[in-house]
């Protein structure tokens, strides 16, 4: 795997919280990834260090193999584009905005032509490039924001929950943008979600970020409490668990290790057992996603197959089995 | 009553036949205002926008000096200037002292601060996110400037118009460093002092009108400024 990021030991706090704390993390280059993560884990301060915009207070940054000290030179930088949750565009057109890109980035100018339409289409908003961009939709200000970004053909696209507030037939057109993007052009691309399925769907491989701290464990099922003898008090249920970490304050359950049944088993290694109500079904990337209240809300994934076979309804009582060994601790 | 009735009559017929003294002090006037607004701007619009954008040890202490002169009395500043361009003074071999230059220096001095501190202003009240975009586009220190003050021109703009309704309305440093030479460095707010000091109503009258006037119009300017940025 080349590394198009490598952090060493960075740390961030704003006044009193911290923001980040990665002891060491490694990005991989020409691939897509997912930084997944509740609000406030810290995605958009990591995703403000990839781009330089802010530095770390502690800690170091390499990009490629070259060590960022202070600030990127303007080659370093042209490799970057970023687009924040909430893009700004400047006063202008949409088109005046993507040349503003290509200016600032000292781009030839005789190729400005080519490059903006390039990147007006792979969005898809050629029709609207002389539009004024103080009139564009939520959606097409996320799409020009995007081109901008793209125009100067960076190898690596930083997007920042680019998905928020936009709606499914806009999601779906953005999901594809990125996916072409990093396929058919080979550059990297690093994007920031609270949606660990979409993060599945369209990225290559996904990194969890849970208080400002890097984890392996998946980021549905997340809970919070205190560990005391291997047992996990969320304040509502107690969880089994099998890393005694009396320091751990977080748990996370895969939603494909949970067992869904209409009866308890009783005769199973599975420690856990809980008892609860369906309260949502979902079909999604052709999975169903089962979302069951047993005090604490459980996110299960299971096949269509399965759903047929138990024939479960809405508001039907199910359990739940999970071994103590498929909870992640941190 | 009868009397200041006739000098307002009189004032007004001043204005609406162009009476050609009225009209060369009103030029004066505004030719100085203006090259001192425009040298205050060159100077404080890039000095304002880099303070905005940087951090640096002293910065605070800037800040108060700026707020200090903001409400430096217009004498003080006349009176400093005229220690420097009297014969004796540092400068005095320049032979600015009254000619429009010094008013015209003085009156960028005084208007600095207003200038500087309300693009200051303008700067920090923009969209947080404008300078961050900047930056991911790769803008370096001076492209970043130039962006920053497109993107809050109206607000700047409104800083600008701030000083030279300032500058225009200034007698003590005008009349202390230009010595109201009739025709050189004769300004409305010094002509108004004379002929109020000689009694004599009319021209006064007719150079306060026009200062309203144009007071009115920045004023109306700024508002409309104000609109259009909400």
């Amino acid at each position: 795997m080349t590394p198009v990021y490598q952090l060493q030991d960075i740390q961030m706090r704003f006044a009193d919280t911290e923001a980040l704390n990665i002891e060491s993390l490694v990005l991989p280059a020409n691939q897509s990834t997912a930084l997944l993560g509740e609000n406030g884990a810290g995605k958009s301060t990591l995703m403000h260090l990839l781009a330089f915009i802010s530095r770390p207070q502690h800690g170091h940054i390499s990009l490629g193999n070259q060590l960022i000290s202070d600030k990127p030179s303007a080659a370093q930088r042209r490799r970057i584009g970023f687009v924040s949750q909430q893009p700004y565009l400047l006063p202008g057109t949409v088109r005046d905005n993507l040349r503003l890109a290509l200016k600032l980035q000292q781009i030839p100018k005789a190729t400005y032509g080519d490059l903006i339409e390039q990147a007006l289409a792979l969005v898809n908003l050629t029709n609207q490039a002389d539009q004024d961009a103080a009139t564009l939709s939520g959606g097409e200000l996320k799409r020009a924001a995007i081109a901008r970004a793209i125009a100067y053909q960076p190898d690596i696209l930083l997007l920042d929950e680019p998905f928020s507030h936009l709606d499914q037939r806009h999601i779906r057109q953005l999901e594809q943008t990125i996916t072409q993007f990093a396929a058919e052009q080979d550059k990297t691309v690093i994007f920031s979600t609270h949606d660990r399925l979409q993060a599945m769907a369209i990225a290559d491989h996904s990194i969890s970020l849970v208080g400002g701290r890097v984890t392996a464990a998946p980021l549905l099922n997340l809970y919070h409490g205190q560990c005391r003898e291997l047992l996990f008090h969320t304040g509502r249920i107690i969880i089994h668990v099998a890393d005694d970490a009396s320091q751990a304050r977080h748990i996370a359950i895969d939603p494909s290790q949970i067992i869904i049944s209409d009866q308890p088993l009783h005769h199973s290694s599975m420690l856990n057992r809980f008892q609860g109500r369906l309260v949502q079904i979902a079909e999604e990337s052709g999975h169903v996603r089962l979302l069951v209240d047993c005090g604490e809300l459980f996110h299960a994934i299971i096949t269509p197959t399965s759903l047929q076979r138990l024939s479960l309804h809405l508001g039907d009582t199910v359990w739940l089995h999970f071994k103590a060994s498929a909870v992640s601790v941190f | 009553m009868d009397y200041f009735a006739t000098s307002f009559a009189a004032a007004f017929s001043l204005i609406v036949n162009l009476d050609p003294e009225i009209m060369r002090i009103v030029m004066t006037s505004v030719v100085i205002s203006l090259a001192a607004s425009l040298i205050a701007a060159v100077l404080a619009i890039p000095a304002g926008v880099a303070m905005a954008l940087h951090r640096f040890p002293g910065k605070r202490f800037i800040q108060h000096l700026l707020n200090t002169l903001m409400a430096m009395p217009t004498v003080v500043i006349g009176l400093l200037l005229y220690g420097m361009f009297s014969r004796q003074g540092p400068l005095g071999d320049w032979g600015l002292l009254f000619t429009p230059y010094a008013i015209i220096i003085a009156e960028a001095i005084l208007i600095f601060p207003i200038m500087m501190n309300l693009t200051i202003t303008a700067v920090n009240s923009a969209d947080p996110r404008l300078v961050t975009t900047l930056q991911s586009l790769g803008a370096r220190t001076l492209p970043m400037m130039q962006q920053v003050i497109r993107a809050t021109r109206l607000a700047i703009l409104a800083g600008i118009i701030t000083g030279f309704g300032r500058a225009i309305g200034e007698v003590g440093a005008a009349m202390m460093l230009g010595g109201n030479i009739a025709g050189y460095t004769r300004t409305m707010t010094t002509a108004i002092a004379l002929e109020t000091s000689k009694g004599e109503f009319e021209l006064g009258l007719a150079l306060g009108m026009v200062l309203l006037i144009i007071a009115f119009v920045l004023n109306f300017t700024l508002s409309a400024l104000n609109r259009s940025k909400a």
